[in-house]
């Protein structure tokens, strides 16, 4: 009960437990769509759903700061490529937070005249360019464990016994490519921070990609993704060793 | 800036600040509604007020848990008195925060048909008994506070020269006694409430407060505008006790 409160009294705890709720009703209105005798369920997930994402945006009203406090922090991170991909991620971060909020005014009725569709679009780019962003640090992050494990004596044996053990399996008809793998799930396997945050953004990645049409997938696919990366947003709020620093 | 980042991190902060709004804009309605505003501005207002009350009954879905936990803290207390109003307050809190999430299930859609009125005022019976507790708590901590400081006060006064009037007056023979002592009660009070903030500052909160109940459930009906200032004077001094948590009463 002790953990629940302070996992409660942390303003971004609520709000993923929100997000994962309105992902968690739109995967469950699409595979009750086609069924005929749970539409009054159907309508009480999607009541639920709107009433959520409607909460979640007066909420988000203050966010716009944080995402510039976060930006000036890692404007003076010493590696080049860190500093770029996170300042990039923040500053996208803060003007995707200035649109939703313009759009919670519009929607709320302080603001008529708003082009709602252009700025909805123009939200959902800043999103995805600060996804993108994301990703490409996590990468980097990667390709850095990747060279330092490589480098590594110890690891180095691993390695060999790994490819000598089993030459009939597929994946040694190319040893190059079983190396590289078993090199990159080595370097996840050792820092699960990066990974969960790696699949966090990809899962991230699928739902402005849908709402900008660059790759339509269906609303159970984004409602999917959705959940499963509040969960894990959820999962390393909890656990701050599964949170990747800086 | 980074006061902001630290005091938006709390959940309840956040809360405090739409009540704020939600209470101004309670009072904004009712101005424009004096002044005879147009009718599209006061509905956008009412709606607005609408939409951040349920959205802070979104965020309060947790809090009986908190409640709970606070009213088992409160058991452990030395001062009797102390211990049997905070607990009962903090249980009332807990049945209130449990009215309140099933308005919002209701409100929300989850919960086909409530009787939301019935339920709206259980909450606010609820929320009235805890804020009448608080207040006790509050008048009882004062009553300490005064006595202490009258003693010490005689203390200081006794060896110098004899007291001007009596400590207790028992049978007031003359017609000024009874001036005289309550006005030497008024300064005490004064005093008292001068060097503690705190309990100056949740005084005036819960006094605040308790007009909202009162004019929902009929009792003491005050008005709109009456409410919504009461209700914007209680936030931000809510919000001034969270900044500052030195000005919080503890316990």
């Amino acid at each position: 009960m002790d953990a629940f409160v302070q996992f409660t009294s942390q303003s971004q705890g609520r709000d993923r437990i929100f997000r994962a709720t309105q992902y968690a009703c739109a995967l469950s209105i699409y595979l009750l769509r086609n069924n005929s005798e749970r539409k009054d369920l159907v309508a009480k997930l999607k009541s639920l759903e709107t009433n959520m994402s409607a909460g979640r945006k007066l909420l988000r009203l203050g966010n716009t700061v944080n995402s510039i406090e976060a930006a000036k922090r890692t404007m003076q991170l010493s590696d080049r490529v860190l500093c770029l991909c996170l300042t990039a991620a923040n500053v996208s971060r803060g003007l995707y937070f200035i649109c939703d909020n313009v759009l919670w005014a519009r929607n709320v009725g302080l603001m008529r005249d708003i082009d709602k569709e252009r700025w909805s679009l123009n939200s959902s780019r800043f999103y995805f360019l600060s996804l993108v962003t994301s990703l490409t640090r996590d990468v980097y992050v990667v390709i850095q464990l990747m060279a330092q494990k490589a480098r590594d004596r110890n690891f180095r044996q691993k390695m060999e016994l790994h490819l000598n053990e089993s030459p009939e399996v597929a994946e040694a008809v190319v040893p190059q490519l079983d190396a590289f793998l078993f090199l990159l799930l080595e370097s996840l396997k050792s820092h699960p921070a990066v990974a969960f945050d790696m699949l966090k953004n990809v899962c991230d990645l699928f739902i402005p990609l849908d709402r900008l049409g660059i790759y339509q997938s269906n609303a159970g696919v984004v409602g999917f993704c959705g959940l499963l990366s509040s969960v894990i947003g959820i999962v390393t709020l909890t656990q701050p060793k599964l949170r990747l620093k800086p | 800036m980074d006061s902001w980042v630290r005091f938006n991190a709390q959940s309840q902060a956040k809360e405090r600040v739409i009540r704020a709004a939600q209470y101004a804009c309670t009072l904004l309605g009712y101005t424009l509604q004096k002044s005879g505003a147009a009718a599209e501005l006061h509905q956008t207002i009412t709606q607005l007020e609408a939409h951040m009350s349920l959205t802070r009954k979104l965020l309060r879905l947790g809090n009986s848990v908190e409640a709970l936990e606070a009213a088992k803290r409160a058991i452990h207390l030395s001062d009797s008195v102390l211990r049997l109003c905070l607990t009962i307050s903090h249980l009332n809190r807990a049945m209130y925060f449990a009215c309140d999430n099933v308005l919002w299930a209701g409100k929300a859609g989850l919960i086909s048909k409530l009787d939301q009125h019935k339920w709206s005022q259980r909450s606010f019976r609820y929320y009235l008994f805890a804020l009448i507790l608080n207040l006790t708590r509050d008048v009882y901590e004062i009553r300490l506070l005064i006595e202490r400081e009258a003693r010490y006060r005689d203390a200081k006064s006794s060896p110098q020269h004899s007291p001007t009037l009596p400590p207790d007056s028992s049978t007031p023979a003359a017609i000024g006694l009874p001036v005289i002592w309550f006005r030497r009660q008024l300064h005490l009070l004064v005093t008292v409430l001068y060097s503690n903030p705190p309990l100056l500052l949740d005084l005036l909160k819960n006094t605040c407060d308790i007009f909202i109940p009162l004019d929902r459930l009929g009792i003491s009906p005050t008005g709109p505008g009456f409410v919504g200032a009461c209700g914007l004077t209680s936030s931000v001094l809510s919000i001034l006790t969270m900044l500052h948590p030195w000005l919080k009463l503890k316990p």
